[in-house]
């Protein structure tokens, strides 16, 4: 169920899930909120409160995804958001765990090999990533720009509908899956000596990009996929 | 990790069942839970496969016999506890009334009694000598097709050697089983190229 309403005070939102601050940010939206309500917010900034609002509650709430009205949304409009996810990922939350886990490397006991396996791990991790924000941007996103403007605007909605978009069923996501474990390993698997607060730090920074990738994995799998799917067959 | 513990709840009463669920949902995962309005459909639909029972006095005399023998896997709801079932040292009761807290310690001591039993039956978390070799292959980079061929298993034996090794260690990608690997002196560093 929806945690956020358009009534409410975005403040308050905030203060009770600090973890929304870049996402909100994504939307252009900075802090110093005022008393403002997410309506007078969206307003302001120029946003659509419903897009606006879809993404905050999926992204709060793990139980929620309202697949039908995710998929009415404009294709421009979904992947502008996942633009932005992916930005994000490869301006801040990379390189934040980055700097926490080098410093965590060379902060511990200098022949504590483990670690250096850790830095090792995260590097193929990063290099995986970066490929696919990459490949997102240059190949799969323009793809599906370029399919929806073929099709009349008004239609597609419409007709879309009508296709039925089925959800893909998706193996698992290799992305998700080694944050998985970069975090289990830390948590399960560490020894030796170490900086028990550098590690924290490391972990926690992990588990912030595990959880956004989680969301726009949702978008990504479940919606502009089978939406670009659609489409792909409506151009036919 | 315990296993999840199958239950079922017997009341006509929806908010009451809808209540008790969303209660074992949040305090005492993982749970999987079935409600039956009625004694009928919960038959209907193999009443033998759980481990545990919540339900009222009533529905508890009336079928007596299913019940009595799973007297110590029962819970009976009950509006005041003086007032229980007329059964002789029934022990796993639920008072309805009572708040939220106590009604947690109360399913907590039901569930509790069998925890033991539980941690007993664990599989052991170390890897097998067969799982081990697996590993080994895996790291390297060896396609299950040809892990089956050298180790002379079928790819389905192989399949559930990686099923269980993921499992154990809680690790899912090639990978993270390649750093658990070194770690551990399963392979030497030398071996694979990172």
């Amino acid at each position: 169920m929806p945690l956020v309403y358009p009534t409410m005070k975005l403040s308050e939102v905030v203060e009770e899930h600090t973890s929304l601050i870049p996402v909100i940010n994504r939307f252009g939206i900075r802090l110093g909120l005022g008393d403002k309500s997410v309506n007078q917010i969206c307003e302001e900034y120029g946003i659509d409160p419903d897009f606006f609002l879809i993404v905050i509650n999926t992204f709060l709430n793990e139980e929620y995804f309202p697949e039908k009205k995710l998929q009415m949304f404009h294709t421009s409009q979904i992947i502008d958001y996942l633009t932005k996810t992916n930005s994000y990922y490869a301006r801040y939350q990379l390189p934040n765990i980055e700097r926490h886990l080098s410093s965590f490397i060379s902060m511990s006991s200098p022949d504590n090999g483990s670690l250096n396996l850790i830095g090792k791990f995260f590097s193929s991790f990063k290099e995986e990533l970066t490929a696919r924000i990459e490949n997102d941007g240059k190949v799969w996103f323009p793809s599906c720009l370029e399919l929806s403007n073929k099709l009349n605007a008004s239609q597609t909605a419409e007709e879309l509908k009508e296709l039925q978009l089925c959800t893909i069923k998706r193996e698992e996501d290799r992305i998700e899956a080694l944050l998985y474990d970069l975090k289990s390993i830390l948590i399960k698997h560490i020894s030796g000596e170490y900086n028990e607060n550098l590690c924290y730090a490391v972990i926690f920074s992990i588990g912030s990009l595990e959880k956004d990738i989680k969301q726009h994995n949702r978008i990504r799998y479940r919606i502009l996929a089978p939406m670009a799917m659609a489409m792909e067959q409506l151009c036919k | 990790m315990y296993h999840t513990k199958r239950i079922a709840i017997l009341l006509p009463d929806t908010l009451q069942s809808t209540g008790l669920q969303s209660i074992l949902t949040e305090y005492f995962p993982p749970v999987e839970v079935g409600c039956f309005s009625s004694y009928e459909s919960f038959i209907a639909l193999g009443g033998d496969t759980f481990d545990y029972y919540f339900t009222l006095s009533e529905t508890f005399v009336l079928n007596v016999d299913f019940f009595l023998p799973r007297k110590s896997k029962t819970v009976i709801l009950t509006d005041c506890p003086m007032c229980g079932p007329s059964l002789p040292s029934y022990t796993n009761l639920l008072t309805v009334r009572a708040s939220l807290e106590t009604i947690i310690e109360q399913i907590q001591q039901l569930f509790d009694a069998d925890v033991n039993n539980l941690i007993a039956g664990e599989g052991n978390k170390d890897l097998s000598a067969r799982e081990i070799e697996v590993l080994q292959l895996v790291v390297k980079g060896t396609i299950n097709k040809e892990i089956a061929d050298r180790l002379n298993i079928s790819l389905n034996t192989v399949l559930t050697h990686r099923k269980n090794i993921t499992a154990k260690l809680g690790i899912k990608t090639v990978s993270g089983l390649t750093f658990y690997a070194i770690m551990h002196g399963i392979i030497s560093a030398d071996d694979i190229d990172l």
